[in-house]
């Protein structure tokens, strides 16, 4: 066991540093950008932007350059060519608003997820569970930014009834942090309700199988209730595994679109326009910081599962 | 032996009514899509003819198609300006069509692409395994570890300025070929797992044994016994793809790689539309209408070929996911 | 470069009132064209759209930063606190009176006024201004040039040392006394000592960049707290007392960084705002022009927009085709995208700076259509038709749809053109850079400095250089180069503005530049502001907080 959680990790740590790898090449070899430049300000002389280029040491070789930018993010001292400020403070100021917008969705999809695919369950093949499977279609088939738009400019500045954008600290006022993260997460979290309750839906008719049809004819609604409080332990095993998974991509780079339709100024906005930017030192760190997140969350699983189910831990997934 | 396992899908597919409606429907887009020169020739514009300072009859007078304010026409429901004007005084309906075609076309080809790559990786790797299904599953796990948005940006932006030349293979910046590139590599782990736990399982089976036995060589067994047997599942994921291609490509064109503009996709529309939610909803509402019905399409018809094909497989996941 | 460092402090200004026209510049709401005091105390909110460049001020040079900055930090001189032409003119700000000036212009000599502290108490010392030159030296801000021409100044940068000293700067605690030795006369040197770059900070500032804890100041107000990409606060010091440089009315200024302008300006209708920097997206114009007349403004800048044009390279390298383009443009294509904040016009050097040439303009009016079919056989004659061109352009507010109209005319008078947008934060980089071989784009300039040199230096060819180039069309022509080294050193601006303008109409004449006109910005306030008495234009910085008031 031991052998295959080190094993695990070690991998881990492998695809961190290849995915640092990919990102500083993919910025540092394909575009002209110069970021000596960018670092010079407004009307530099050749001169000043050689001194900036020597000083930075941005002649120097790409791998002493990569080595150095990744002493620097891993240190929490990395900085940015564009507005010199300090990389690590700028992903832990954005990271509670990262984290509100994610952990709100995250909980809202959760529940309706549940709840509309018991929903579904039990009543499996009559109008209502279709009509239900079609909205959850029309959930995943919803572009996230799109229905951010639209809900913020309608809800928000035309009825007034939700704030503009942008995000209210905790600490400032929690009924407005609250308020103005309603929208936010409501849109985000539709995208993701439709797929929960089609998997809670099938899990649940898996696990119940003919058993359900046959007793709950029989026996009547207490024991439907009795039979749900089993069947929802069991079935949603698979779920809340996927629904972590679902959350770190969240935090990783999934909430991108919608902080940036709502103005939100979280990790993954910062991200975006770092990316735009083509500001490296941000962009690494951002990259590395949701790989990590995805990467641990999965190797977490992976783990669990194995533990779980000794089969599992040679064949690999 | 009874009907190929194709025929009893094809006719469980054909009752289901709703899923071959939306069969029909993205068809329909697909064919309008085709349709776009047509369109354009009864409008009178093409999709990036700007049109700043023009006129057009209306309410027995002239009216700005761009009011000196800067406010676009709004819907006038004849061949001209059908949907309106955008805030460059280009026809809607005409870039809708032609945006359609953007979009339909990247997200099939990436599709297609994502099949093609990830059916190899997924074959190979399942097939040979030890060291070379490591390699592939690192592979995977490095793009899958990227988060998706961000890696199609990082690329988007990153060849925007310069352009791609692998090979013989030369992408000017800012064309098609990239945007596919992007979508394609993004969701290949999406489907190489799925294939590659396929193969294992397959590879067990006795009729790849009794083909090894035969002397067959390891690519003829892949070619010859495996990938008939993969074919449902590729099958039933390829709608999917189609969906998800559809729908990151309208995300990219809205941060700005991907489609860029003038050339129309759904995703640079609804970009410069929902700036102007105010004084023309109709920018941001007509193309997100149309791509959620393409992909709502492709979701509901893709849920019946699965439920067609298999009808005990249950919820794929890893399919439909956002 | 040499040309280039020593070309803006070359700039013989000796502004004199009479020196700039009044027409155009700003609205003059008010009788006197002063600053008026409205209701004391209060605290408002408002938003900018992007963090500024850096809040201290050896570094800061962009529009953000100094419309904050000017109110924080004084130089030795400061401009008059008045709209128009009254607001370009010098008046003494630390500085007891305007620097004595040594007969040969190499020695401006100035004192301290006695007794003034800084906004935390620390009294103002005579040497702690050669300590703000030296940071802006060794920090390699971009005011750098400026400060070039004083005795030592390139010694002190070549030590890196950043205690060293500067020769050239002498100051004696006691009397307050600073003198300063140029190395050669500039005319314009007072202007530098109007400039935040020269505003007066402790010695005990550190070299570094203090955004996150901007140093205390002589102003009317005091920047205490700075959360970088989140916001800032401003608060009036009490006790600030000045000749000339009003106090400010309001107690606290809270700036928010706010990206999206489509919130802020609706943030600013409904009230949660009390104004924003940027102008309101077009979206909201007309709304907020028809219904909230009564608190928005907009006015005309001192700048220029327009597209360069290469010719370096094909196909504008031919000028049938540079003038092709010039002959299509239809400015009023453009307001509209801009949602009508544009005045059109069809010269290099804007209206309301000496030098700008009144005469009609030689490819049609700038507010009629433009000859697409002339252009076409420009174009045609010159063989050009079918060539590829790529234009360049940002993806700031309304620029991806002025390079979309322009695209599209380059495409309708017979060029094969498409259409490339990057990020604003690497947009100049990028055309500025001579192996993107940028072929033509958008460009605009706002004046540094109200001189028409400002301007024609965008197509001087001693200014070329490899990257970070600002001539972006690649202009080299020797009759402008000379003409302009022949007109800098000249100190009395009226007497060589017809010069001047001769030269913006080469220019012009040339198809150099294509350009639209010069874009208006605005000032939006909410309700509790008081409008009417309490928003003061200035010609360089912008709007005015101290002149901000509530009802």
């Amino acid at each position: 066991m031991t052998r295959f959680v080190a094993g695990r990790l070690v991998q881990m740590v492998a695809v961190l540093f290849a995915v640092s790898v990919l990102t500083f090449l993919i910025f540092n070899v394909i575009p002209n950008g110069d970021p000596a430049q960018r670092m010079a300000g407004k009307s530099p002389t050749e001169t000043q932007v050689e001194a900036i280029r020597a000083d930075w040491g941005f002649d120097e070789p790409l791998a002493v350059q990569y080595v150095r930018t990744m002493e620097q993010v891993l240190g929490g001292e990395a900085i940015s060519y564009f507005t010199q400020l300090n990389v690590q403070q700028e992903i832990l100021a954005g990271l509670p608003r990262t984290l509100a917008l994610a952990l709100g969705a995250a909980i809202l999809w959760m529940v309706f997820g549940i709840a509309l695919g018991v929903l579904g369950a039990l009543r499996a093949g009559r109008l209502s569970d279709r009509l239900l499977t079609f909205f959850a279609l029309a959930g995943v088939s919803l572009p996230v930014f799109w229905l951010g738009a639209i809900l913020s400019h309608f809800l928000g500045y035309q009825w007034g009834l939700f704030p503009n954008g942008g995000y209210v600290p905790f600490a400032e006022s929690p009924l407005d942090w609250a308020y103005h993260l309603v929208l936010p997460c409501a849109t985000l979290a539709v995208l993701f309700v439709g797929f929960y309750s089609r998997l809670v839906r099938s899990n649940v008719l898996d696990t119940m199988g003919e058993d359900f049809v046959r007793t709950a004819r029989a026996k009547g609604l207490s024991e439907r209730r009795v039979l749900l409080a089993h069947v929802l332990r069991n079935s949603l095993i698979p779920v809340v595994t996927l629904w972590g998974l679902d959350f770190g991509a969240v935090v990783a780079g999934g909430a991108i679109l919608t902080e940036t339709v709502f103005d939100i100024q979280g990790v993954g906005q910062y991200a975006a326009e770092s990316v735009g930017q083509l500001d490296v030192p941000p962009v690494l760190a951002v990259t590395l910081f949701g790989a990590f997140f995805i990467v641990a969350l999965n190797t977490v699983v992976d783990i669990a599962y194995a533990l779980l189910d000794p089969r599992i831990r040679v064949g690999g997934r | 032996m009874g009907q190929s396992p194709w025929r009893l899908a094809l006719r469980r597919l054909r009752r289901d009514r709703i899923a071959v409606a939306f069969g029909i429907l993205f068809a329909v887009l697909a064919l309008m899509a085709l349709a776009a020169p047509l369109w354009a020739e009864v409008a009178g514009r093409g999709p990036n003819a700007t049109n700043e300072t023009g006129q057009i009859a209306a309410d027995g007078g002239a009216i700005d198609v761009v009011s000196l304010d800067g406010v676009p026409v709004g819907p006038q429901w004849r061949a001209e300006y059908l949907l309106g004007a955008d805030a460059n005084g280009r026809d809607v309906a005409v870039r809708l069509l032609y945006g359609a075609r953007n979009s339909l076309l990247i997200g099939i080809a990436a599709a297609l692409l994502t099949t093609i790559l990830a059916t190899l990786v997924g074959l190979v790797a399942g097939f040979y395994g030890r060291w070379v299904d490591a390699v592939a599953r690192s592979a995977l796990d490095v793009i899958w570890a990227f988060p998706v948005v961000l890696l199609g940006v990082a690329l988007g932006t990153a060849l925007a300025l310069g352009g791609l030349t692998v090979g013989p293979i030369d992408l000017a910046a800012g064309s098609i070929g990239i945007s596919i590139a992007v979508i394609a590599v993004v969701y290949v782990p999406y489907m190489a797992r799925p294939i590659r736990g396929e193969v294992l399982a397959l590879r067990e089976r006795e009729f790849v044994a009794a083909a090894r036995a035969q002397g067959a060589s390891g690519p003829r067994t892949m070619a010859g016994e495996l990938l008939p047997n993969l074919a449902p599942t590729v099958v039933v994921l390829a709608p999917l793809m189609v969906a998800n291609a559809i729908l990151l490509e309208a995300a990219l064109s809205f941060l700005g790689v991907g489609v860029v503009p003038p050339d129309p996709s759904w995703g640079n529309m609804i970009d410069a539309g929902t700036e102007k939610l105010v004084t023309a909803p109709h920018l941001a509402i007509a193309p997100g209408l149309m791509l959620v019905a393409a992909v709502l399409a492709l979701n509901v018809f893709g849920d019946g070929v699965r439920d067609a094909l298999d009808r005990r497989r249950g919820a794929a996941w890893g399919a439909e996911r956002p | 470069m040499k040309a280039k460092s020593r070309y803006p402090t070359a700039l013989a200004l000796a502004l004199s009132l009479a020196a700039l026209l009044a027409a155009g510049c700003g609205s003059g709401s008010d009788d006197d064209g002063q600053a008026s005091a409205g209701k004391q105390g209060g605290e408002i909110t408002i938003a900018q759209g992007s963090q500024p460049d850096a809040l201290d001020p050896a570094i800061a040079y962009t529009s953000n930063s100094w419309e904050p900055l000017w109110l924080v930090y004084t130089g030795p001189l400061t401009y008059e606190r008045a709209e128009g032409a009254e607001g370009a003119q010098l008046i003494p700000g630390v500085a007891t009176d305007l620097p004595e000036i040594s007969a040969d212009g190499r020695t401006y000599t100035f004192t301290v006024r006695d007794g003034l502290e800084y906004s935390d108490g620390t009294p103002v010392k005579a040497g702690d201004f050669e300590h703000a030159i030296k940071r802006v030296l060794n920090l390699e801000s971009g005011g750098t040039y400026l400060f070039e021409g004083i005795e030592g100044a390139t010694e002190y940068i070549e030590a890196g040392e950043s205690e060293g000293d500067i020769s050239g700067i002498e100051s004696d605690d006691a009397t307050g006394e600073v003198t300063i030795r140029l190395t050669e006369p500039d005319g314009s040197f007072s202007n530098v000592l109007a400039t935040s770059f020269a505003g007066f900070v402790p010695s005990s500032t550190p070299f570094e960049n203090q955004t996150e804890s901007p140093p205390p100041g002589v102003g009317p107000y005091a920047i205490t707290e700075s959360v970088p990409n989140r916001q800032f606060v401003m608060e009036r010091v009490e006790g600030f007392d000045i000749p000339g440089i009003p106090a400010g009315n309001l107690d606290t200024i809270t700036t928010e960084i706010v990206k999206s302008p489509a919130r802020a300006a609706q943030d600013v209708i409904d009230g949660e705002l009390d104004y924003m920097q940027d102008p309101p997206p077009t979206d909201l114009a007309a709304e907020i022009r028809e219904r909230h007349a009564d608190r928005y403004k907009q006015w005309p800048t001192l700048s220029v927009n327009y597209f360069f044009l290469n010719q370096s390279l094909p196909p504008f390298d031919d000028e049938q085709v540079r003038e092709a383009v010039n002959v299509g443009l239809d400015s009023t294509a453009i307001a509209r995208l801009l949602g009508g904040r544009l005045s059109g016009s069809c010269n290099i050097v804007p209206a309301g700076i000496p030098g700008h040439s009144e005469r009609d303009c030689p490819f049609g009016d700038p507010d009629g259509p433009g000859d697409i079919d002339r252009a076409k056989q420009l174009v045609e004659e010159a063989g050009a038709t079918g060539e590829q061109v790529t234009v360049w352009a940002n993806n700031d507010a309304t620029r991806p749809e002025i390079g979309q109209y322009y695209t599209g005319l380059l495409n309708e008078i017979g060029l094969d053109a498409d259409l490339r947008v990057i990020d604003g934060a690497i947009y100049f980089d990028t055309i500025g850079n001579q192996k993107t071989r940028a072929q033509t784009g958008l460009a605009n300039w706002y004046a540094d400095f109200p001189h028409p040199a400002s301007f024609l230096q965008q197509v001087d060819g001693t200014t070329i250089q490899p990257t970070a180039n600002g001539n972006y069309g690649m202009v080299d022509d020797p009759e402008i180069n000379d003409e302009i080294a022949a007109l800098l050193p000249e100190t009395d601006l009226q007497s060589v503005a017809d010069r001047w303008a001769a030269l913006d109409e080469r220019v012009i004449d040339r198809s150099y530049i294509a350009p639209y006109g010069s874009e208006e910005l605005t000032t939006f306030m909410s309700d509790r502001m008081d409008f009417e008495n309490c928003s003061l234009v200035h010609p360089l910085y912008g709007n005015d907080y101290s002149s901000f008031c509530l009802r």
